[in-house]
């Protein structure tokens, strides 16, 4: 890549407008915190410049300095939105350096919360699509159960898992328990409809290559079933969904911090499902 | 004792309440070490047959005898190669191979079946491309690691379902030469049996021992033919000679007057 192909970009000029923008006087009442802006939005850029000296493809570049012209862009109208125009209600809306101010001051119980989340997430997600993939193969199986046990995982499945939560309340020792199960549900009826689904379509050639090869019936369902089913498995069902699920359930503050947390924890845990999601199906194309 | 009997096969299916009949009282037999071809139209019933003979297909009256005793369901004493590539598109080349060796040797450790593997890809010419995935190869190349894998099960019967029917003609010449040469050996170890499908006249007589024509409507056995040409085989010769020629002609003939009286002579123009 050339040189202006790395470093001349948008991105910078809006680091540049973003800083001169905090120049701007106040018309909020109260500390706006814009210090904690500038030390963002350094972060950000020093960041920026790194990525940019290092990544090697074009494509992988123009992806990133996007994604933080985005980032730039939404700190930028909101801003001006709040602490320079006051257009909103402070209330609802505080400007982006309080925000980050908390952020910080709150940052030990944040980091808490993101391990207990994640370790919630991917036990209830982990369990319920074993029980879940190992149950679909086997309904999967028998055209019969099959197609009985598809409409009746569309049905469950369409309750949303909210629902569970005061059963849960009632029936599981602690709240813990209660998350990993009403992740679990969330995940459990999706992954399950998929992996029928994917069960019961797979090519009738596949399956009788293997029967010429005398395979016996476990090799069939975990060595030839199963991943033949996997993309199915994959798509249809459980990562998208779970990771929306999730975005419902642990918006328990309420508060903008809270937002950012959890959608920079969703997008990291969606970038590693698809990287794995890649692997496995490494041998498509 | 024959190594195959088929005995008064016959196959009907019922599709959307229309009964028809695939095979009709199909009755011949394959000695030890022959390699035979069953030719014939489309809609002969020939892949029918082939399935019956898989296992994965049973018929509606007659049996077929291996060693004597009556097919039931696959069997590891057969190896099969389809038309369609039939290579696990998650395996690479190597594994689709290893994969099928496990399925007839249990004992053979990861080890041993993975240099079994890489012996019969390199057999296929296939060494550089061991660590492929099918979607990675071209169809003449899937069709080697296909048939790699079957060699390498070891089988005594091998059970060939057009498989060069899908390859372009200059790889269909390739891979016909290279399954000769594989299949003849050196000459001095034992043959397999090998019952191998085709629409192809020339590609039947290169490989076989015995020809046997069918017939559509229904399918039955119209003629079976011995090939009068010594082994080892070499198309570039053969296909010169006279002999081939008058052969080939006769079975065209064969092949014609079926098509013709089935649908009723004059009008048809070939």
């Amino acid at each position: 890549m050339t040189f202006k192909k790395r470093y001349l970009r948008l991105v910078h000029l809006l680091f540049i407008v973003l800083l001169l923008i905090q120049l701007l006087p106040d018309k909020l009442s109260g500390d706006t915190y814009a210090q904690y802006v500038v030390w963002f939005a350094v972060g950000v850029e020093i960041l920026t410049l790194i990525v940019s000296s290092f990544i090697k493809k074009p494509i992988g570049l123009t992806l990133f300095v996007d994604i933080v012209s985005f980032i730039y862009g939404l700190l930028i109208a909101w801003t001006l939105a709040t602490a320079k125009f006051n257009l909103l209600k402070p209330a609802l809306f505080p400007p982006p350096g309080r925000v980050f101010w908390q952020l910080i001051g709150d940052y030990e119980k944040i980091i808490t919360n993101i391990f207990s989340s994640v370790g919630i997430i991917l036990q209830g997600y982990l369990l319920a699509a074993a029980a879940a993939i190992i149950l679909g193969l086997l309904l999967g199986s028998s055209e019969r159960l099959g197609n009985v046990a598809t409409y009746i995982s569309k049905f469950l499945g369409a309750i949303p898992p909210i629902v569970y939560i005061p059963y849960g309340i009632a029936l599981l020792p602690t709240f813990r328990s209660v998350s990993v199960f009403v992740i679990f549900l969330a995940t459990f009826w999706p992954v399950l409809a998929g992996t029928m689904s994917g069960v019961m379509n797979v090519d009738k050639k596949t399956i009788d290559s293997a029967k010429v090869l005398n395979v016996g019936k476990i090799t069939m369902l975990f060595s030839v079933i199963l991943p033949a089913s996997l993309e199915m498995i994959g798509a249809q069902s459980g990562l998208g969904y779970y990771i929306k699920n999730y975005s419902d359930l642990g918006d328990y503050t309420r508060t903008l911090v809270g937002l950012i947390v959890i959608g920079i924890v969703i997008v990291v845990i969606s970038f590693v499902f698809n990287k794995i999601q890649k692997y496995l199906l490494r041998w498509k194309h | 004792m024959s190594k195959i009997e088929i005995n008064n096969l016959t196959v009907d299916y019922t599709e959307k309440k229309n009964r028809f009949t695939a095979l009709k009282n199909v009755s011949f037999s394959i000695e030890d070490g022959e390699f035979v071809s069953v030719i014939g139209s489309s809609g002969c019933g020939k892949s029918t047959l082939l399935s019956i003979l898989e296992g994965i297909n049973t018929p509606t009256a007659g049996e077929i005898l291996i060693n004597g005793e009556p097919i039931r369901g696959t069997g590891t004493d057969r190896g099969v190669v389809f038309q369609h590539y039939s290579l696990f598109p998650w395996m690479t080349a190597r594994k689709n191979v290893a994969f099928g060796i496990k399925q007839v040797n249990k004992d053979a450790s990861r080890t041993e079946r993975l240099k079994i593997a890489d012996e019969f890809l390199e057999k296929v010419g296939l060494e550089g491309f061991k660590n492929k995935y099918p979607s990675q190869l071209s169809g003449g190349m899937q069709q080697r690691v296909a048939i790699a894998r079957a060699l390498a099960m070891d089988t005594d019967i091998l059970l060939m379902d057009e498989p060069f029917g899908a390859i372009d003609a200059k790889n269909r010449t390739i891979l016909q030469e290279l399954l000769l040469e594989l299949w003849e050996g050196d000459g001095t170890g034992a043959r397999k049996t090998v019952v191998f499908v085709t629409h192809d006249i020339d590609e039947a007589i290169l490989l076989s021992d015995k020809i046997v024509m069918m017939t559509a409507n229904p399918g039955q056995v119209y003629s079976e033919i011995k090939v009068p040409f010594d082994r080892p085989r070499n198309r570039a010769e053969l296909v010169q000679t006279q002999e081939y020629n008058q052969f080939r002609n006769k079975l065209l003939a064969m092949f014609y007057s079926d098509i013709v009286s089935k649908i009723g002579g004059d009008e048809v123009v070939l």
